[in-house]
């Protein structure tokens, strides 16, 4: 009995300095919905796996990185080839960073098409959509910290793109890049951008992120919102974190089955002067607005294509960001057209992709 | 003529002053950051090679040399005479390259095509390949930016 007095002691300790048990109350009071499109509310929680992933295997990888011209190339190397086990940890750091953002595209058309971001949920979705842009910044800085051949040039054209944008272009690019050019000091930017200045804001916007989520509460589909009779819900704590658990586990042994069979490859080091290698790609999440960047011809009514490829995707930016306010009638025919465009945008994106594959 | 009330309370007053003191501060402090994080490089205005090392180029052949942190591509023309070219597609500055058989310049990225004039001619390029200026004295082969003397 002394025991679990000693427990209890210490737990009111702790509470009447921290106020935290309001947490847990909250927690084992929280319900998730159950009808046919909870599986949706999976996708958030793997999010976080592999962004944990990425979070542990990256602090490995950075105390044998090395940031430089010189070095970046042949400390990749040293990690793949003399580190033990370090082969499989570049490997699912890579083929984590692929799943996450993968999940995250999930995560949001799931969103989208279920307009799960109508109000109260307005803010929860912009603050995604920020979240997304920190995601594919993160794979794109990381893309260019092995140095090798390809990543050099997808680096090129990254960074030149933005330089089309109206007055503030060129202090992108050179912002981006630490001068005109891509250097070492591009290098050596983007490890920091990739290391430190990311993760800062990452973290801070998922905390705003997760707490929206839990003020506002699971979403409800629209057709069973309307519906007098009440749904289904499972208890947060247990029920659902167990299976939740379950979707970890699976994911996991999917993630270091790939990791293991189809390893992160490294080609050879990049040189500055060399030409851009014939096939060069960027990552997968890129293909469509590559495919973009080369058919669009290179005139197109006074303007540059790539410039119009800019103030599109630009464009696209923003409205994505407003959706929730744009789509501010989900169950009349605007939100319907809406509904449709998202699928006609997966066709679009999707097909653009594989074109480029050809 | 003296008015009776003053134009400003005296917290508008308080208030335009704390404020002004805080835009000052905030533009003193960002003015060294943003010079820190946009370092000064510019390109070079202009490079010196040795001759020798380009004298005995076919015609219809390039080399690359250094311009700056960028290839710069020197070509020897059918006539026996040299062109220089910064090597970088004027799309999105991928690096290019010649490929002499077929009297092109290409660019791997986006598929663009240059004649052997660097102008373009197919794919996204908008613009053809910078030049450069070209001189040769003495031992020496002069490379200039267009427009520096
Ligand atoms: S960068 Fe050369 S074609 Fe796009």
């Amino acid at each position: 009995m002394k025991e679990k007095k000693v427990k209890k002691d210490i737990r009111s300790w702790l509470d009447e300095r921290s106020g935290l048990s309001v947490v847990f109350h909250f927690l084992r009071e929280k319900k998730i919905p159950q009808h046919k499109h909870s599986l949706w509310y999976y996708t958030g929680s793997a999010i976080l796996l592999f962004f944990g992933i990425q979070v542990i295997t990256g602090f490995m990888l950075v105390f044998y990185y090395n940031p430089t011209l010189e070095e970046a190339n042949s400390s990749v190397a040293r990690i793949m080839t003399e580190i033990p086990l370090g082969w499989i940890i570049r490997s699912v750091h890579s083929w984590s960073a692929s799943f996450m953002i993968a999940f995250v595209f999930i995560h949001l058309l799931s969103i989208w098409i279920t307009k799960a971001y109508r109000k109260p949920r307005e803010l929860t979705w912009m603050s995604g959509v920020f979240l997304l842009v920190l995601s594919l910044l993160f794979g794109f800085t990381g893309y260019l910290l092995p140095w090798d051949d390809l990543s050099l040039s997808a680096t090129k054209v990254g960074t030149d793109i933005p330089r089309s944008i109206p007055v503030v272009g060129a202090w992108v690019t050179q912002f981006l890049r630490g001068g005109e050019d891509v250097t070492g000091d591009t290098l050596t930017r983007f490890f920091g951008f990739h290391v430190c200045i990311l993760p800062i804001f990452l973290f801070a916007l998922l905390a705003v992120h997760v707490y929206l989520v839990q003020k506002q509460g699971m979403s409800l589909p629209l057709d069973l919102e309307s519906k007098e009779e009440k749904v289904n819900e499972l208890p947060f704590w247990p029920n659902f974190v167990y299976r939740e658990m379950i979707v970890w586990l699976v994911l996991i042994g999917v993630l270091f089955t790939v990791s293991i069979f189809f390893p992160a490859s490294l080609e050879k080091a990049a040189d500055l002067m060399a030409p851009a290698p014939e096939g060069i790609k960027p990552e997968w999440y890129f293909l469509f607005l590559f495919q973009m960047l080369k058919i669009f011809p290179s005139k197109i009514l006074f303007m540059n294509g790539d410039t119009l490829v800019v103030l599109l995707i630009l464009l696209g930016g923003i409205a994505f960001f407003f959706l929730p306010l744009i789509d501010n009638k989900p169950t009349e025919r605007k939100g319907k057209i809406i509904t449709v465009i998202a699928y006609l945008f997966i066709i679009y994106a999707v097909g653009m992709s594989v074109w480029s594959l050809l | 003529m003296k008015l009776r009330h003053s134009l400003f309370t005296r917290r508008q007053f308080l208030n335009g002053l704390l404020g002004g003191w805080l835009g000052a501060f905030a533009v003193s402090f960002l003015y060294p950051v943003l010079k820190f994080i946009f370092p000064p490089t510019r390109e070079p205005d202009e490079v010196i090679l040795p001759f020798a090392d380009f004298q005995d180029m076919e015609p219809n052949t390039v080399k690359n040399f250094a311009w700056g942190n960028k290839p710069g591509i020197l070509k020897r023309n059918n006539d026996g005479s040299y062109t220089a070219f910064v090597g970088v597609c004027t799309h999105l500055d991928c690096n290019v390259t010649y490929l002499p058989d077929q009297r092109k310049f290409y660019c791997a990225c986006h598929e663009g095509w240059y004649d052997e004039n660097g102008i373009h001619m197919a794919g996204p390029p908008p613009r053809p390949l910078r030049r450069l200026n070209l001189s040769i004295e003495g031992e020496n082969l002069i490379i200039k930016r267009e427009g520096v003397e």
